[in-house]
This record gives structure tokens, sequence and C-alpha cells, in this order.
């Protein structure tokens, strides 16, 4: 379980999240919207533990995120924006270093990125530096390297960024499939379609603030009050 | 030339405003810097100054001079050094040059502004430092302001630009020759040639032979052939400089003018030669860098298990092993680094070896004492060299992928300490090695009396901590993450600061222990008992000196990693 209470991140005078508080229990899929620079990143790597909360609480399985880090990074992973990998480590050097950084086993390791390797496709490259990886192979690493260690919660900040249509599908089941696992998701992105299609709840933030938490259902209600378009629907929530 | 001037605006203009941001914490450090590299400028002006008046009445003009332009000659080549190895980057390696070989800009044009870059970045602490050097030198000769600043603009600033112009033609023929006969056997070949000059040089020019040898020497003694002697020698710009400057001081203007005519006519002949070979080679060159990365990066070399592989079984605890397999897979694919640090162990050896040689045998206190001091200081400098180059980049090499341990179950300290062991192993090795060398000649010399072999273990220890804590924690403090070129990062305002502070450290050291050394080579010389309480405060002083240096630093770095990412 995913929890935000009264988060909130200045920096200097300029308050960046405002006050959100939210659950995101077991199981659900988790949608974040807003448009650039409404505090989306800034919400996500508070939750990663990359930012510490100016005020709040952020708590991942129960555990705190600034007072108990180290449990409850233990049962999170996390997929940033820009999928960052070591240049001078191959793809599967790079989710040996994860699987090592959350204390797996050796054996359990390796069994894991053979499967993570067959389900994102990516044994043709996978023993090459990543340094000449294109943006959606580092993609496909980054995300195969969240699952190595078989989180409980997952945070991911625009995945489909860069994909290709394949892998974007790959993606989107892998995700549908963690939520159904019992995995609590949180998912940031800008892509409507994809929200719409797998999240069972969103969340709309604008300048800090959360200005709409609904479901599935209740959304699709809203968006009638307009012309029955998502798009619509944020540009006025957005407005 | 307007594209060529439009480009160097904008990168004037983003140079500027990160330099002066409005920001609390670039504001404290911009002071900081100030006050620092203030004091070092003062330093450097008075150090300068005490030199000049204390050594040129002892050796003469000529003989000063000499020791003058075999300073120049060490600062020649390390410029000439430091731009190789960065030009490697900034030429080769950075995003920028690829962004603008997609824009209507000839190559000629980025060529040139990216050695500009490399030049400035690379030498500007050099011009402060080399200026109020010779400020100092000036006021013991009685220059006026102008003539220390015409030849700082016509003497200094073309010796070293020259100096770049070299390195940069020498990296380019590298990496020509590389296209023809394979990258490690033309880097292995450059490897040997700088170790027979690194040789070479300490064979011919040690400190204590020099100390020695100016202390034989009257005044007047050598012909005046300027200071650098005569022949093809005097070309070169070390010895043009030297005899710049000597002819100055003894007022023979128009020597002087030649001097700096021929200096000036030289730099401007190697940068029409530097661009002609820009103009035809840096597209060429920089598309064979990328052949290289080919070549090196297939899919089968990344399938063979290596001896230290992460597929392999280990002992050490789980985040320990990838943490420490990490680090040794990104610094030794790293051509740069390895190379880098390679050499600096060649120059370590080297000196070591050579030390170990000397036939100290002059019995006279003052001559002794300031010749250990000066391989003590230069042992601490080498410490204080690869401190900066390899443990102060540590922490900002992580870069934007610093995400992946930052966002794992793991503890700061457990990330922030291992890279404090492998900076003091790394350090410690080299360290030991120079201790016990430059020791071994004055063991001999006190009769195999082991206290000063003591003594320099016992320093090698704290030194080694002290610098490694120096630039662990302030590499921390001014961590950059985008910066993906680790001699960029060494060679940044941060890291100046911080070779400065660990300047002022060992000049710290060599001020405590300077009173004791002499009086125990007092006592050997003059068959004295020697007390041995009197080394007791300065063994204690410079520990805690060292130990307080060391928990500041470290608490300051530790506490960084703890700022948002």
């Amino acid at each position: 379980m995913i929890e935000l209470r009264n988060v909130t991140k200045k920096f200097g005078s300029f308050t960046a999240v405002d006050n959100i508080s939210l659950v995101v229990p077991a199981g659900e899929f988790f949608g974040f919207l807003g448009p650039n620079g409404a505090g989306k990143t800034t919400t996500i790597k508070m939750m990663a533990g990359l930012f510490a909360p100016t005020s709040g609480q952020i708590l991942m399985n129960g555990y705190d995120v600034v007072k108990n880090p180290i449990e409850a990074k233990s049962f999170t992973s996390y997929v940033p924006d820009q999928p960052f990998l070591y240049d001078k480590l191959t793809g599967r050097e790079f989710l040996y270093f994860i699987g090592g950084l959350y204390k797996m086993d050796k054996k359990a390791i390796a069994k894991k990125i053979e499967e993570v390797i067959e389900h994102f496709d990516i044994g043709e490259w996978v023993d090459k530096r990543t340094e000449d990886y294109s943006q959606g192979m580092r993609q496909r690493v980054t995300i195969a390297a969240a699952l190595v260690h078989e989180p409980k919660a997952f945070i991911i900040d625009e995945p489909m960024v860069g994909l290709d249509p394949k892998s974007a599908k790959i993606v989107r089941e892998t995700l549908k499939m963690m939520a159904r696992q019992g995995v609590s998701i949180f998912m940031s992105t800008h892509s409507l379609p994809t929200a719409e299609e797998l999240c069972d709840r969103v969340g709309f933030i604008k300048d800090g603030r959360l200005v709409f938490l609904g479901t599935q259902e209740s959304l699709q209600t809203y968006k009638q009050k307009f012309d029955g378009k998502f798009e619509s629907l944020f540009l006025e929530l957005t407005k | 030339m307007s594209t060529f001037f439009h480009i160097l605006k904008y990168k004037l203009l983003s140079f500027v405003k990160a330099t002066f941001d409005r920001k609390m914490v670039s504001a404290v450090r911009g002071i900081g810097s100030l006050i620092v590299f203030g004091t070092f400028a003062v330093a450097a002006f008075a150090l300068s100054f005490a030199i000049t008046r204390f050594v040129e009445p002892q050796v003469g003009l000529e003989v000063f001079h000499r020791i003058v332009s075999m300073t120049f000659f060490v600062l020649f080549v390390s410029v000439n050094m430091g731009n190789i190895i960065v030009s490697y980057a900034t030429l080769y390696k950075s995003s920028e040059v690829g962004y603008l070989f997609t824009k209507p800009v000839s190559f000629t044009q980025i060529f040139i502004l990216k050695f500009l870059d490399n030049f400035l970045y690379s030498s500007s602490t050099f011009f402060l430092l080399v200026f109020m050097a010779l400020l100092g030198y000036g006021t013991y000769f009685h220059y006026a302001l102008y003539t220390d600043l015409a030849v700082m603009f016509f003497v200094f600033m073309p010796m070293l630009f020259l100096s770049a112009c070299i390195g940069v033609l020498i990296l380019m023929s590298l990496v020509k020759v590389a296209s023809q006969f394979g990258f490690r056997k033309v880097v292995t070949g450059l490897a040997l040639l700088y170790i027979v000059i690194v040789a070479l040089f300490f064979k011919f020019s040690n400190p204590i032979t020099m100390l020695e040898g100016a202390a034989k020497f009257r005044p007047g003694s050598l012909a005046s052939s300027g200071s650098g002697g005569g022949g093809i020698m005097s070309l070169l710009p070390n010895n043009i400089a030297s005899n710049v400057l000597y002819y100055i001081s003894k007022k023979s203007p128009f020597l002087a003018f030649s001097e700096t005519a021929l200096m000036l006519l030289m730099t401007a002949m190697m940068f029409t030669v530097v661009l002609y070979v820009g103009k035809r080679f840096y597209y060429r060159t920089w598309l064979m860098t990328f052949e290289f990365q080919a070549k090196s990066n297939t899919v089968k070399s990344g399938q063979k298990v290596k001896f230290f592989d992460f597929r392999k079984p280990s002992r050490l605890p789980s985040q320990l092993e990838v943490l420490v397999k990490k680090e040794y897979f990104q610094f030794f694919r790293e051509t740069s680094q390895w190379l880098h640090l390679a050499l600096l162990l060649v120059l370590v050896f080297v000196f070591a070896i050579s030390i170990r040689n000397l036939n100290v045998t002059l019995r006279v206190t003052e001559i002794q004492t300031v010749g250990y001091l000066i391989l003590y200081a230069f042992a601490g400098f080498l410490s204080c060299s690869l401190a900066l180059r390899f443990v102060f980049p540590s922490i900002s090499m992580e870069g934007k992928t610093f995400w992946t341990q930052l966002s794992a179950p793991i503890k700061l300290r457990k990330i922030f300490f291992l890279k404090l062991a492998i900076g003091i192993v790394l350090v410690l090795l080299p360290a030991l090695l120079t201790a016990v060398f430059s020791n071994i000649p004055f063991v001999k010399m006190t009769e195999r009396r082991p206290l000063l072999m003591y003594f320099g273990v016992y320093s090698a220890f704290w030194v080694t901590l002290t610098l490694v804590s120096l630039n662990l924690g302030l590499g921390g403090f001014f961590a950059n993450y985008q910066e993906k070129n680790p001699i960029r990062v060494a060679s940044s305002q941060g890291a100046t600061l911080t070779f400065l502070v660990s300047l002022v450290y060992l000049v710290s050291l060599v001020s405590i222990v300077i009173i004791p050394l002499r009086d125990y080579f007092q006592s050997l010389f003059q068959f004295l008992p020697f007390d041995m309480s009197i080394i007791v405060a300065p063994g204690t002083t410079l520990a805690m000196l060292s130990a307080g240096l060391s928990a500041f630093a470290l608490v300051v770095g530790y506490r960084s990693l703890q700022r948002d990412f």
C-alpha cells in the first residue's frame, strides 16, 4: 500500500507540492496526471526517497520513507522518467547490480533476470554495454530492473516515453498483471488513453494541488459534463 | 565567423549565469571560493617573493633562472599532459559536439570552440597562480606592474597556449594512428614513451641533486647564454620564458623583446598548424572514436564470463559486492580513467625508485632538512594529485544513475564509506611506497636509525586519510551529476578549491615537522643526544589536525548525499 499524508514540498518560497493526501491500496492501479511542472515528478521523487518532503508523511507498505527508508524502499520499485543507466555496465550486469542492492540471492537474481529478459525481449542486446543503447532500450532495461526484486509498490514516472508500440504493449500488460497480483501501482503519465485504459483511479495535480481524485467510473461520469472526451476533461481540470 | 561569435556569446552567457546565479548556496560557495582563491593568490605571491629573495643571492642570476626554467618545464609538461587527457573528452566525447555537427557550423569553428573551451577551462587557475607568482618574482626585481602584465599576456599565456596546441596535436595524431594500429597498442606505446620521459626527467633533475648541485654553484660561474643554455635547447618554450625574465632582470630589454617575439612567433605558428590539422582531421578523427567504441562493445565480449563478474558467486554481502563490482567496471572500462591512473602510478613508481638510489652525502643540517621536506612535500603532492583526480569525482561520477542507489534499500553510509575505503586503498599504497623509498637514503645517511622511516609511514597513513576524506567530502559537496567527464570534475572550481585546501594542509604538516626535523639532523651531525620527547608534540598535532580535517570533510560529504537528488 502507498499512502501520502498531507505531503508538501517547498523549494525556497516556491511550493511544488501542496498538502497532498491519497492512498493507493494493494492491487490498485493509480494514475497521476497533470500538466508539465504541476508537481508529478516531485511527488514521485519524494515517494522514491530522492527528495525529502518539507512536511507530511509518505508510507510504503506502512513504513515511513523518511523515518524507515530501508524498510520502505525494500518493498518499492521506482522507474524514473529518464532511464539513466551505468554506461559501462551491460544490461545484464545492471540487472545483477539492482538485484544485489535489494539483497537478493545470486541464484534468485539469475532466475529472475532470465525471466525479465524473455518477457521484455531484450536478449539480443542485453550483453552489450548500455552506452550504445537507444532511449527505448534503456527504458526497457530500467523497467525490467524494477521487476527483479518483486516489489509490493511500484512507482513509475512516464513509462511510455521512448517506447515503440510493441514495447509499450509489453509494459502495459506487465503493469496490469502486477496490479492483478496485488502490487500497488502509482503511475504518472501524460498519455490520457493509457490512463483511461489501465487505471482504477486517477488523480489530477495542478500547481502542486490535487484538483481531482476519483475512480474510473466517477471520471467517466465527470467527463460527460464536458464533451465526453478525456482530453477536454484534462484541459478543463488543468486550466 | 558570425556563427562562431554567436555560439561563443551563448557559451559565455551560460557560463556567467551558471557562475553567478542568485541561489544562496551558490553565493556562499562563491564567497568561499573567492576567499580561498584570494588566499592562495596571496600565498603564491609571498612564496614566490620569499623563494626568489632567498635563492637568487645564494646561487646567482644565471643559476636561479635555470631553476626557473626547470619549473617552467614542469608547468609546460603539466599543461600539455592535462590538455591531452582533458581534450579527448572535450573534443570527442562531448554531447555538445555531436549537437553542433548537426547544425550548419563548420568543423573548423566547432574545433576552435572546443579547443578554446578546453584550454580556458583547464588553465584558468594556472593563470591566476602564475600571475601572482610572477608578481612576487617581479617585486623582488622591482618590476613595474605593466611589465608583469606584459610578461603575463605576451609570454606566459602564449607559452601555456603553445603547450595546449601541442597537446591537442598529440591527441589527434594518437587517434589517427590508433585507427591504423589499434587503440590499445598506441596507448601502450604512448604510456611507455611517457615512462621514459618521466624516468629521464627524474634522472637529470631530481630535487635533492638539484639542491646539492645549486649549493656548489657560485654566482657568475656560467657562460652568459641566457638562462637555459645555448643551441637548440634555447628554443624550448620554458627556456624562452625564463630567458625573458632573465633579460628583464638583467636590464637588457632588447634581448627580452626578441625572446618575447620568438615565443609569440612559435605560438602563432603552432596554432596555425593546429588549425590546419583541425580542419583536415577533426571530423574524421571524431568519427573514428565511434568505431573504437563499437569495436570494443559487442554482445560476444559481454557474454564472456570475466574474472570479476557479476554472475560469479562472492563471499561479500550482496550490496557490497555489487557496489564494488560496479565501481570496478565503471573504472576499468573507461580508458581515460585506467590510463591516467596507470600513468600516475608509473610516475610514483619511477619517483620512488629514483629516490631510493639517491646518495645523500652532505652533512649540513639546513640542506638535509630542506631536502627531506622537499621529498616529503613532493610525496604528499603525489597523494594529493591522486586523490584529486580519482577520489574527488567519485560521487559526481555516479551521475544521474545515482537514483538506483538512492532509491534502493541501502544505507547511505555504506555507499559513502565504500567510496572512502576504495579511495584509501588507491592512495595509501603509492603513499606508503613513496614514504618508504624516500626515507631509505636518509636512513642510510643516519647510520640506519629508523626514526625517519617510522615517521614517514606514520605520516603516510594520516596524510592519506585526510586527503581522501577531503576529496571525497568536498567532492560530494561540490557534486555535479550532470558532468560525465571525471577529468572536468577534477579540474572544476570545487576541485581546485579542494586542491588548494589540501596544499594548505600539506604546508601545515611541513611547518609542524620542520623544527623537530632540523633538531634531529643537528643532533646527528653534531653527535649530540636527541631528546625523543621533541617528536611527541608534532606527532600528536599532525594526528589531531588530520583527524579533525578528515572528520569535518566526511561530515560535509555525508550530509551532501542526504540532499535532494
